[in-house]
């Protein structure tokens, strides 16, 4: 269940866009935090450095000055003690013992001199002595057995003995990692918060995006005349919805264009047709041209043929420039199919072809009757030309949720190789085909008008297959309701 | 009966007018959608025929102009056009007809012949035709030629009936589809004549006179007494 719901989303492109925004916005932040990082790192490591060195020169000068007597060592180890309770970047912890600081006094070898800090001072000396020394540049110093490094800074003297001042650097960690718990906190809540307002504000623009595709695909096909929504906005949508709105204006005129032009042609092409054919009809009517009648008769069936062929090639023409002019209503394919097969079935057993017909039952189409006729019988006259006798066509009818199949197969020869790629292009016709070569190009261009697809195959156990479907009238109800829906919503 | 008829190309509007004067109607002729409003207004006429291009205005407008002016009578529509847009199906569903061109003569008296009788008071619609010696009884689906019962499939029946309600006159094979097979198309194969042929095999068997006639290129014929 929450698979199904989030599946969509993931795949929207409002999650990918966020999802990019945030990965940027993290990655920048961060990289802008990791040189404030470094900037306080070095800053709070300057102010300890500046104090070491200030400190270890007033010891080294006490030590100096002091007399190597008893006293020495009291005086400056209170020194030393008091020193260290000026420690810059001071947490007080609250604990006595002070172990952020040591003093250190030591030859090149043999034990300290003197030592004030916790511990007995061996492990700081033999770590001192372990690491290169910079003179007059405080150090690093990592003692065995504590988990936090020293900052050491180092100071002659002129016994030949050298004085060491140690700082803990957990104080200056202690700082930084504050700082980084804090950052992080913050910059996960921000790059959520971030990709939350991102995602929503990027859904609700893609949203309207959405509506107008959505408006756009159904005006696409249906009718011309209608237009986008969500044309009043002055950002980037309203713009696109304007822009869409702008080219349908100029598709509806290009295709009234069209319109005008076949119908002109039409017109011009079929008045003259028109009036021969009266004449020709009067003539044998009248009976006065008995001598002639053969003639007369042949040529008004080739008249007949010359106007079927001019509507066809218009209506291919019309359909390839989706400009086919369609007069939907409900039929039932299944008797549709029964009645062609019907007027089909004398002629085809007289050519020897068996016809059969597998069918569920009512199947019904939201589509043009009048050009669904033709498509059946081109199909079926398609077969009646082409098939040899003692074939078999099989019609079959079924549907699944969205869309009805109707198929045409026969065990035939097929198609001829080569011819098949072309098929529903016009004027492609097998070498021994008498048609005009429309036949195929006009149940392609139909079908797709109305929202279906045909295919064309030879079958494995030999003879041709045609496939057309078509949407079921059902699903195009669902559509235009849940189009409805979002348009109003 | 008189018949207006508008349409604007001369050749075409001789012709029809003298087909359907030969059948025996009186026919007025309009070259315009004006010439036709007038013609309209004075004289009543039982039935119309307009074509959809005409020079002043589109043919539909006429007929919703007439149409709002008060003539009811059923009107035929010539059209050019390869379909038939949903103003013209409005029309049909109103009772008028269309016919697109190139068109048979046959059809076009046929149609305007079914549109008057629809207007007309119905004439003995009978259960039982007779054409010289073919006789079919519509209700018990019964055809018999002489004393011989005809074995006609039901199909067979439904073509036999139609053409002996138009017994005399001339049918198109387009007429067929539409009325026997209830489609709008034009068959690019010989479907129909096969048909007629098997018909034809049981009506006029040997010896007999035959009744259907075949006109090459405009249809068949039932012949009538």
């Amino acid at each position: 269940m929450f698979f199904k719901a989030a599946n969509p989303t993931m795949r929207s492109a409002a999650w990918r866009i966020s999802l990019w925004a945030s990965l940027a916005f993290a990655i920048g932040t961060m990289l802008v935090f990791a040189m404030l990082h470094r900037f306080v790192a070095n800053d709070i490591q300057r102010r300890s450095d500046a104090w070491l060195s200030g400190e270890v020169e007033v010891l080294g000068d006490v030590a100096a000055r002091t007399p190597k007597d008893s006293l020495y060592r009291r005086v400056v180890g209170e020194v030393a003690e008091l020193a260290s309770r000026e420690v810059p970047n001071r947490q007080r912890s609250g604990a006595e013992e002070n172990d952020a600081v040591f003093f250190l006094q030591a030859g090149e070898s043999g034990p300290a001199k003197l030592w004030v800090g916790s511990g007995d001072g061996a492990a700081n000396l033999a770590a001192i002595r372990s690491t290169r020394v910079v003179r007059d540049v405080p150090f690093d110093v990592q003692v065995q057995g504590a988990s936090i490094p020293f900052r050491v800074a180092s100071v002659s003297i002129e016994d030949g003995s050298n004085i060491y001042l140690g700082l803990s650097e957990r104080d200056e960690l202690h700082v930084l990692r504050n700082l980084r718990v804090r950052f992080l906190t913050l910059w996960g809540a921000m790059v959520l918060l971030g990709f939350v307002i991102v995602f929503y504000a990027t859904r609700k623009m893609l949203g309207r995006v959405s509506e107008i595709t959505e408006a756009a695909s159904r005006i696409g096909q249906s009718d011309l005349s209608s237009r986008v929504p969500d044309t009043s906005g002055r950002d980037e949508i309203g713009h696109l919805a304007r822009t869409l709105n702008n080219m349908l204006d100029r598709i509806e005129v290009t295709v009234h264009q069209l319109h005008t032009i076949t119908d002109s042609l039409t017109h011009d092409l079929k008045s003259p047709l028109t009036a021969v054919r009266g004449k020709l009809e009067t003539a044998l009517a009248n009976g006065n041209a008995e001598d002639h009648a053969e003639s007369i008769g042949s040529a008004i069936d080739e008249l007949d043929r010359l106007t079927e062929f001019l509507n066809t090639s218009l209506d291919v023409a019309e359909a390839k420039a989706d400009a086919l002019r369609l007069s939907r209503s409900e039929v039932d394919l299944d008797e549709l199919l029964r009645s062609m097969i019907d007027l089909y079935e004398p002629s085809m057993s007289d050519k020897g072809i068996g016809v059969k017909i597998q069918s569920a039952g009512s199947i019904k189409v939201l589509a043009d009757p009048g050009l669904l006729h033709r498509v059946v019988a081109n199909l079926l006259d398609n077969e009646l030309k082409h098939l040899p006798a003692s074939c078999m066509v099989c019609v079959s009818l079924r549907a699944d949720d969205r869309m009805a199949t109707l198929t045409v197969q026969d065990d035939g020869p097929g198609f001829e190789a080569g011819i098949d790629r072309h098929l529903f292009e016009r004027r492609v016709k097998g070498r021994a085909s008498r048609g005009h070569g429309l036949g195929l190009a006009f149940v392609e261009a139909v079908v797709r008008v109305h929202g279906g697809s045909v295919t064309a195959s030879n079958r494995h156990e030999g003879g041709a297959q045609l496939t057309v479907m078509l949407p079921l009238y059902e699903a195009h109800r669902q559509e235009e309701a849940s189009s409805l829906a979002l348009v109003h919503g | 009966m008189r018949i207006l008829l508008v349409e604007d190309e001369l050749e075409i509007q001789t012709f029809v007018k003298q087909s359907l004067m030969g059948a025996g109607y009186e026919i007025h002729t309009a070259e315009d959608g004006k010439a036709a409003a007038l013609l309209a207004a004075k004289h009543v006429y039982q039935g119309l025929i307009v074509d959809l291009g005409l020079p002043d205005q589109d043919g539909i407008d006429l007929i919703l102009q007439l149409r709002r002016s008060g003539v009811t009578s059923p009107v035929l529509i010539l059209s050019a056009r390869r379909s038939v847009d949903d103003r013209v199906k409005g029309l049909e569903l109103g009772g008028d007809d269309y016919l697109t061109k190139p068109f048979a003569i046959a059809e076009l008296l046929a149609r305007m012949r079914n549109l008057l009788r629809r207007n007309a008071p119905q004439a003995e619609d009978s259960n039982r035709l007779r054409v010289r010696d073919l006789e079919l009884d519509v209700l018990r689906r019964r055809a018999t030629r002489g004393d011989e019962v005809l074995n006609l499939s039901p199909q067979e029946f439904v073509l036999l009936e139609y053409l002996c309600r138009n017994a005399g006159r001339v049918v198109s094979r387009s007429m067929l589809v539409t009325e026997v097979w209830g489609m709008r198309f034009q068959p690019d194969t010989n479907v129909v004549d096969v048909h007629i042929y098997r018909l034809r095999g049981k009506i006029d068997t040997e010896g007999r006179e035959p009744l259907i006639k075949t006109l090459r290129g405009i249809g068949y014929v039932l012949q009538g007494s």
